[in-house]
């Protein structure tokens, strides 16, 4: 995947991020490293920063210094406790005394392993070194981020994506036209990730790359979407919008999550009175804190459904 | 096969002619014969004959059958004609005084003789008993209790003959004549499945095999075996209906007591049928929001195994959801199966397959599974489906396996 094979190997290779690529730099240097907060919107290069980094200071046989976890999928606290005190407990031969323990989606992560996750911090820091990765540091724990070094990614400038974007077709032999640049551009809103993604599905189809290609393409990858769900709801038919639920939930694994943060970015951008997006932010709250209190998270979702429905033949009553 | 052909129901179609078609209750058939014979030995003692059995058995079948081994001629009548004193005597008074114009004897049957009732009936069973008391030709009465107190004084004028329900082998042999004749190659376990749920009544089994095998030239277990769940419908049906329609928050409550139904299913019935009954926006609304009160105390009752919480899940999955509409029901509105397990159970291999598909690209583009499943798999597939070069190479390069990538094509 284009992703992984135009993913910069070394930090002289990252764009764009000057002030970070200086002071990761400087650790590489010293032969030393703080804890760190890597911190920022997906697709800026927070991954890509830490594995550069760890390039740079073990060589090219980095991987047996370094430990990637990803919090989301091993979140609990028994992980942390286990395989991360396995880990980092032993002292590494070498010039470098300490390995390199990357964990992504760490916001991700209970309160209560990041707890036990400061703990085991604190007391092998000598043998190893935490970078945790995060799109909020603001749901990392205090405690730990009192220890860490922060580095704040923000989103890659509109000319940097493009060059990235022209450099890569001309590697691969790929046509790309500007219209077509425009419209990655446009869709992937400064994702680094989802530009590669879009751009590497257009280019399979074997024709030069124009805006209808990438709108065709992004389309097919997203056909049933959050904003489509509470049209539909908004408009009346729950039974449709349940349907819709389930194909995004079982068809494109959406988990709740991910459902209930897009609706709550689209209610904003909805066509009703202002009055009204501050109720439907209320509702999308309510649910989502029950969400991580109820058994299922479809009753959750189509709860929230409902009081769509309730809420659309409640504005159409008002602005008649 | 023409089509009105095939709409005759195969209870017709396979009646059987004689009394040597006619399985199981050989002693009671043996009592039958015995009896008609000895018509020809004079009137015998008694007159009549009362065929007593649960549905279903062959007790009407025997009767015609009879009729046709002795070549008699038929006359019956059952519960579709009235019975009154009148109608009684038109019907069997002249013939139980004469032969038929062809000299061939009559055999008089009062089918379903449960349904003369006492009003629109007057007079009906006692103008039967005078028939039978003066009869010059043999009578059969059949019923499916001869003990009904109505029926006492009746009862002593006539010879008693039982039909007892047939047994599982009995109607299982029933049913694979038919197969045979149909040209079906039938399981035996299929067969055995509509025997045993037919409970003794081979009527229901040859209704049962017709639904099920009529076209088929195989039937397998997998065809009949969906037929537990019909039955199970039904059950569940009424609690729904108890619940929906509910006359008083404690009925709508004891609704989950009426059938031996797991809760969670349960909850899943109510859920998936909420909004095919309530169809107001505000009703919905409330009635969902107890769904999802429920489901809160579900989840606490998961977390921390305290089941107290059960008693606040039914009260808000039945009463919460009965009490947050008008229960007025707009026409007959039918109950759906719940989607959520068809799917449930139809993909939890899938969601397996899916995971680990995500679990395998999360290794490579350093991503979680879920995000792997959402922000890049999307791409994959079309990239699958429009270059299947490429698409080969990345998927070889993720480690995804055959059954992995045409899981992924698959999914569009």
């Amino acid at each position: 995947m284009w992703t992984e094979k135009y993913r910069p190997r070394t930090l002289d290779e990252i764009v764009d991020q000057d002030e970070i690529v200086s002071r990761l730099k400087s650790f590489v240097k010293a032969k030393n490293v703080p804890h760190c907060i890597f911190a920022g919107p997906p697709g800026t290069g927070k991954t890509t920063a830490a594995l550069c980094l760890a390039h740079d200071l073990y060589g090219e046989n980095y991987r047996e210094y370094i430990m990637e976890l990803n919090a989301s999928d091993e979140r609990g606290i028994n992980v942390i406790r286990e395989t991360v005190k396995t880990f980092a407990r032993t002292k590494p031969i070498g010039e470098v005394t300490f390995k390199l323990l990357i964990l992504d989606e760490a916001d991700n992560m209970t309160d209560d392993a990041q707890q036990a996750l400061r703990r085991t911090m604190e007391r092998y820091s000598e043998t190893a070194r935490f970078i945790l990765i995060a799109n909020y540091s603001g749901k990392i724990i205090e405690p730990i981020q009192s220890r860490c070094a922060p580095f704040r990614f923000t989103y890659l400038p509109d000319e940097a994506i493009a060059k990235r974007i022209r450099y890569i077709c001309e590697k691969e032999h790929v046509e790309v036209m500007d219209d077509g640049v425009e419209a990655i551009l446009e869709l992937s809103e400064g994702d680094l990730r989802k530009t590669l993604n879009i751009l590497q599905t257009a280019a399979s189809i074997g024709k030069p790359i124009t805006a209808d290609l990438v709108y065709a393409v992004v389309g097919k990858a997203n056909p049933a979407d959050v904003r489509e769900m509470m049209l539909t709801a908004l408009n009346g038919d729950f039974i449709s919008a349940r349907n819709k639920l389930r194909e995004l939930t079982r068809k494109y694994g959406l988990t709740g999550t991910d459902i209930i943060r897009q609706i709550h970015s689209e209610v904003f951008r909805l066509n009703v009175p202002d009055s009204w997006k501050v109720k439907l932010a209320d509702m999308v709250g309510e649910i989502d804190y029950r969400l991580v209190r109820g058994a299922t998270e479809e009753i959750q979702l189509s709860a929230l459904l409902a009081k769509l429905v309730e809420a659309g033949y409640e504005i159409k009553k008002s602005v008649k | 096969m023409s089509s009105t052909l095939s709409y005759v129901p195969w209870t017709l179609k396979y009646k059987p002619k004689s009394l040597s078609e006619i399985i199981g209750n050989d002693d009671a058939k043996e009592k039958i014969i015995n009896w008609i014979q000895s018509w020809n030995k004079g009137i015998p003692e008694k007159r009549a004959l009362f065929i007593y059995g649960p549905p279903g058995v062959g007790k009407t079948a025997t009767a015609e059958a009879l009729a046709n081994d002795f070549k008699m001629e038929l006359v019956m009548s059952d519960a579709s004609t009235y019975r009154t004193e009148e109608t009684v005597k038109r019907f069997a008074g002249r013939a139980s005084q004469f032969g038929s114009i062809f000299g061939r004897r009559k055999l008089i049957v009062f089918d379903e003789v449960d349904g003369i009732t006492g009003s629109a009936d007057t007079g009906g069973l006692s103008e039967i008993i005078k028939v039978i008391e003066n009869t010059r030709t043999p009578v059969i009465l059949i019923a499916n209790d001869a003990y009904d107190p109505r029926f006492a004084s009746l009862r002593n004028l006539c010879l008693l003959v039982e039909f007892k329900r047939l047994s599982v082998t009995e109607v299982m042999k029933h049913l694979s004549r038919i197969c045979a004749k149909e040209g079906i190659s039938a399981e035996e376990k299929a067969l055995r499945f509509i025997a045993e749920r037919s409970n003794g009544d081979v009527r229901s089994a040859i209704l049962d095999l017709q639904a099920l095998a009529q076209g088929k030239s195989k039937l397998t277990y997998e065809d009949v075996s969906w037929l537990a769940q019909r039955d199970r419908k039904e059950e569940i049906f009424n609690v729904l209906r108890t619940i929906f329609y509910a006359k008083s928050a404690t009925s709508a409550k004891n609704a989950v007591n009426m059938a031996d139904i797991d809760l969670d299913m349960l909850f899943e019935w109510i859920y998936e049928n909420v909004p095919y009954h309530i169809k107001n926006p505000s009703e919905l609304a409330a009635a969902m929001d107890a769904l999802s009160k429920a489901d809160i105390y579900r989840g606490m009752l998961k977390e921390t195994g305290d089941w107290s919480f059960l008693r606040y899940i039914i009260d808000l999955m039945t009463a919460g959801v009965a009490f947050s509409w008008s229960r007025k029901a707009a026409g007959w509105v039918p109950f759906k199966f719940p989607e959520r397990i068809k799917v449930a159970s139809a993909t939890k291999e899938e969601r397996k397959i899916l995971e680990e598909i995500g679990r395998r690209i999360g290794k490579k583009c350093h991503l979680s599974t879920s995000r792997s499943i959402v922000e890049v798999l999307p791409y994959l597939r079309i990239i699958l489906l429009n270059n299947p070069k490429m698409g080969k190479r990345i998927a070889k390069w993720l480690n995804l396996d055959e059954e992995m990538v045409s899981y992924i094509t698959k999914m569009a």
